[in-house]
């Protein structure tokens, strides 16, 4: 069980939190945009019908809670663009837990970038304005062309 | 954040489930256990997308249950301290509003609301701003920080934050 101290530690910066969680069993924890989810989500319904046919009576609460959640916020729904998402995202040298929260927000100026990963605003990273500025146009693209 | 994570856990399983079909009773006797359960340290297990690795079993003394240790991957939802993510309200009152994301309610108290936004009482409670531009009721999407998180064994309930920049309505159902 997690220590309130321990919980602390995740405050500092989002980028450490992936590393305190280095501790437990999130060591090897991947970070999962939305649109990740929802299409694991939905394979893992498929498959639920799939196995229960038509006497499927319900899907469990935890479970669809959590579909209807990444499908309302999911900003790629399309397969391709979701893994490209994940690609350009990876050439920028950022934490998973980073990553994770700039697919899922999709902050539109450098500003709102800063606002939502502080973390980013750690020197010596290699984020400067400029670095993030292109990143945000990447994904902009993306979302465009999706 | 939802996160990919391996899991362990030890399954007994009943002798009468053993026989060619003993590693499907296995998993799917994990996914009926484990999915949609909540643990303070792991969070809220979505569900289980693969098995690792399964152990060799174990008799149990006494029983004739045998116990196998089972490796598995599955999507959790965590919440942590610090996160930003956006969520549905689902509750106004005047002490503040509740919100979910996903399987987790978060709790955002009046104070922490930004303090142009007053609570206006009616069929539909909201806060609004002073000249109406910006409202928060039931089915708005606000974008909000997680401040506090109180993690039981069996339950996560966040405290967020929308006083911030950046942080607040995203869409409202009522201009949408």
């Amino acid at each position: 069980m997690l220590r309130a101290e321990d919980e602390d530690a995740s405050e500092l910066k989002l980028g450490d939190v992936t590393m305190r969680l280095g501790l437990s069993d999130f060591l090897k924890a991947k970070c999962l945009m939305n649109s990740e989810v929802a299409i694991l989500l939905e394979h893992r319904c498929d498959q639920m019908k799939h196995m229960s046919g038509e006497s499927m009576h319900q899907l469990p609460q935890v479970l669809e809670k959590s579909l209807q959640y990444v499908k309302r916020f999911s900003r790629f729904t399309n397969q391709g663009s979701v893994k490209q998402v994940r690609e350009v995202l990876s050439r920028y040298q950022l934490a998973e837990f980073e990553l994770a929260v700039i697919g899922n927000l999709c902050p539109e100026t450098v500003e709102e970038a800063k606002a939502v990963v502080p973390s980013l605003k750690t020197k010596g990273r290699g984020h400067d304005d400029e670095a993030i500025d292109r990143l945000l146009n990447d994904l902009m693209m993306i979302k465009k062309f999706e | 954040m939802f996160f990919h994570i391996v899991l362990e856990r030890n399954m007994q399983l009943h002798p009468r489930h053993f026989g060619r079909n003993l590693r499907e009773n296995l998993v799917s006797k994990l996914m009926k256990d484990v999915e949609g359960t909540c643990s303070g340290q792991h969070g809220f297990v979505v569900a289980i997308t693969g098995i690792e690795n399964i152990g060799k079993g174990m008799i149990r003394d006494g029983t004739g249950f045998v116990s196998f240790p089972i490796k598995y991957q599955c999507v959790v939802f965590r919440p942590f301290k610090g996160e930003i993510l956006e969520a549905v309200v689902t509750m106004v009152n005047k002490m503040g509003f509740f919100a979910e994301a996903g399987p987790v309610q978060i709790f955002v108290s009046n104070h922490l609301i930004p303090d142009d936004m007053e609570f206006q009482i009616g069929d539909m409670p909201n806060y609004t701003t002073s000249d109406g531009s910006v409202k928060i009721q039931k089915d708005s999407e606000v974008r909000l920080k997680i401040i506090g998180t109180r993690v039981d064994a069996t339950e996560i309930f966040c405290i967020g934050t929308i006083k911030d920049d950046f942080l607040g309505v995203i869409n409202d159902p009522t201009t949408a």
